[in-house]
């Protein structure tokens, strides 16, 4: 067990240049998007991992959704929200977004049958990463507790420097 | 096989260290990268005469062992437009209820692509889905127990966004390895992925119309799907007149336009069994579904219809008794409950499971549902200084008649809910939720018997700290049906990033007087989260995505690690 954990220990600390990999989903507007698209307006990004049936990625979007006024007073970012609910709850996810209001700030996709997420290798929601203006993945969390919020902003700031 | 684990997981690191590379070094070799996750669920059982739960009486659980494990790691390596990579699965043996019970393990997924622009190839495993799923879809749940990736090909071909082409063949995974499996003349037990003795072949054309002729504001397009499944059946099942190929299509028109959108799909998913396969009854699966609503700054409304008709296609129609047709795993396409997806503990007691249309006396299902949500912006009067957020949900669904109609097809599923979320302060929101659940108790029977139940749930939060907050949970079930009244409470504590400690309890007080109770501790470092617990868990039915399996009873402690790197 201790060989375990030592080398995933390791394996954590390894963590190299992770990008965003070319992935097909869909826009708001239910059209294909491919992921590689985001990288295009080379701003920093939080990319976050929800979906409607899970509640700590709420309350994460939430929070974020709360700060970015002030947070996008001191830097230039943009938040994408992945829904990775099934086609089962696909039109739910959409109204669900809309009617919190994150259309209007967030760059919404939906990854209807979690190949995104596979691809990004996110086995739980949420999952968020934050992301530099080339793409790299500089920081990334799974779960959410109030507060986890701060370290995104943190680390965003960092990927500027 | 810890050994092993341990040993993986260190050329893990080799070759994730050999691959670091932070891309930003000029002349420097550009090695890829690699990623992956590992997932171990871990489980040791308690006997609990109270719950009716004895590990000794588990088929999976053999010579007094009470532990049980669900290990899953993937890796993916990704240089420029080739990507790579391979998925493997452990069970020691596998936790209880799962669909795949024995001490295994093995390479489930391993794939090669290549993706350009606009064309991509693919060889080895790959998850596929045509149209919402309800014709065809390949996909991971591991809550379920399901995998059912393709091992074969997959081409697509994108043109300027305009029109779009897919492709693809391949041998479904099933989790268990049949015996009459093979895969291009290869042993049934090719790598071990579990492979069954069907095809899949199927293609899927995207026409946008919007992107053809130039309409900017808005977005409409005209899809279709074909597939084909192929099952290899014994003379004697091919004599008795069961087809060993089943052939299906879809048509499909999405649009959508300053905010509103509409969704058709028209399924024919080809011939199906009805009742028991050796009757040779079959009837032509069919299904339709309608989504449509508007959605606008604050506002959103969706509204959903479907019917379904003889909709049992499966991975295994016709042979291989042995893996059971009813294995929650034989899947081969999506069709989920089209209902609110209930979270809290007593919302979940009576979850709908659809009606596909497999018994001789019910064809189906007809139903829908409609979902508004609203958000009552701040500095409004009702939205006061925080705003307020507000959600219901209505939906209803009936039986098709033996011969798909509605006539006399009777009650099956009925459910209401209202939620409301408020902020009232920086530290302290509130959710409040009232859900009433009606369900035909005695449908598979063709009889009428509606259980009724009420719900409500006060969910309250409150941060002393931007970093440290607490969290209460408050759950009412009112019902003069099944066991009567319930009660659950929940608290978690938060301290942020690392730490959340919960312990809840849920009790039938209305009959059995059962308390259900369950704590835990969570840890999480970056991405690496290590989570134990110890309750005592009820029978029921694990639902994820709309999709749900019977789970036994059982008490214990867990303890899971997800990590990704």
């Amino acid at each position: 067990m201790r060989n375990i954990l030592l080398s995933l220990a390791l394996l954590v600390s390894a963590v190299a240049a992770a990008q965003v990999p070319s992935v097909t989903v869909e826009n708001a507007k239910g059209e294909s998007f491919d992921t590689s698209l985001l990288l295009e307006e080379g701003t920093p990004m939080i990319v976050s991992f929800w979906s409607t049936s899970c509640k700590p990625c709420i309350r994460e979007l939430d929070a974020i959704y709360d700060a970015l006024p002030d947070w996008l007073d001191e830097v230039k970012f943009r938040v994408v929200a992945v829904s990775t609910d099934d086609s089962r709850l696909l039109a739910k996810a959409k109204s669900f977004a809309e009617g919190r209001g994150w259309g209007e700030d967030y760059v919404l996709l939906f990854d209807k049958n979690q190949d995104f997420m596979r691809a990004m290798n996110v086995s739980v929601v949420p999952h968020v990463f934050v992301m530099d203006a080339k793409g790299k993945i500089v920081y990334s969390h799974t779960s959410y507790v109030p507060g986890n919020e701060l370290e995104l902003f943190e680390a965003i700031k960092k990927s500027q420097k | 096989m810890k050994k092993i684990l341990s040993y993986i997981l260190l050329s893990l690191f080799a070759v994730s260290a050999a691959a670091g590379n932070d891309g930003s070094d000029k002349g420097k070799k550009d090695w890829g990268y690699l990623t992956g996750s590992l997932e171990s669920t871990n489980h040791f059982y308690v006997e609990d005469a109270a719950n009716s739960f004895y590990p000794s009486m588990q088929p999976q659980l053999k010579d007094g062992n009470i532990f049980a494990s669900n290990d899953y790691l993937k890796l993916d390596y990704y240089k420029g437009r080739l990507s790579a990579g391979m998925q493997l699965e452990g069970y020691f043996p596998s936790l209880v209820g799962f669909p795949i019970a024995e001490n295994t393990m093995s390479l489930s997924n391993l794939y090669v692509s290549w993706r350009d622009k606009s064309y991509s190839v693919t060889a080895g495993t790959f998850y596929e889905q045509l149209g919402s799923g309800l014709l065809f879809r390949s996909w991971e749940d591991r809550m379920l127990g399901l995998n059912n990736a393709l091992l074969g090909a997959r081409a697509t071909y994108n043109w300027q966004d305009k029109i779009a082409v897919r492709a693809f063949w391949g041998v479904p995974r099933l989790g268990k390895v049949a015996d009459n499996a093979a895969f291009m003349g290869y042993d049934k037990k090719f790598f071990g992925l579990g492979l069954t003795g069907v095809n899949v072949t199927g293609a899927d054309l995207s026409l946008s119309l919007s992107n053809l002729l130039g309409m900017d504001a808005l977005s409409l397009s005209l899809e279709g799907s074909i597939l084909n499944k192929h099952e290899s059946l014994s003379d004697v099942l091919v004599a008795s007149g069961l087809p060993e190929n089943t052939f299906g299509w879809s048509g499909r028109v999405n649009f959508d336009m300053d905010g509103f959108f509409a969704k058709g799909e028209y399924v024919d998913a080809g011939k199906t069994p009805v009742g028991s396969v050796m009757s040779g009854r079959m009837g032509r699966g069919n299904a339709q579904l309608i989504e449509f609503g508007y959605n606008r700054r604050g506002l959103g409304l969706s509204v959903t219809g479907r019917r379904m008709e003889r909709m049992n296609q499966k991975i295994y129609n016709y042979s291989s008794m042995e893996l059971g047709f009813d294995s929650a795993a034989n899947m081969l396409s999506y069709r989920p409950a089209m209902t609110t997806q209930y979270t809290y503990m007593l919302t979940t007691l009576n979850p709908y499971n659809p009606e596909v249309g497999d018994k001789v006396i019910c064809a189906g299902e007809i139903g829908g549902q409609i979902d508004a949500f609203y958000n009552f912006r701040r500095g409004t009067a009702i939205g006061g200084k925080r705003g307020m957020k507000v959600h219901a949900n209505f939906s209803t669904y009936y039986k098709l008649n033996e011969n798909g109609g509605t006539k006399d097809g009777g009650f099956l599923f009925r459910d209401f809910s209202f939620d409301l979320e408020k902020q009232w302060t920086k530290k302290f929101k509130s959710v409040l939720m009232y859900s009433m659940q009606e369900y035909n108790k005695h449908h598979e029977n063709n009889g009428l018997y509606i259980g009724l139940s009420h719900i409500v749930v006060a969910d309250l939060l409150y941060k002393w700290t931007p970093t440290l907050s607490i969290r209460l949970e408050l759950q009412y079930l009112a019902t003069k049906d099944d066991q009567g009244d319930w009660m659950a409470g929940l608290l978690e504590f938060n301290l942020a990033p690392h730490w959340s400690v919960f312990a809840s309890d849920m009790w039938n007080h209305g009959d059995t007087r059962l308390h259900y109770y369950n704590a835990g501790v969570s840890f999480t470092i970056s991405h690496l989260r290590v989570a134990a617990g110890y309750g005592r868990y009820r029978a029921g039915f694990i639902c994820s995505g709309g999709v749900c399996r019977e789970i036994p009873a059982y008490t214990g402690a867990n303890l899971t690690l997800t990590a990704s790197f």
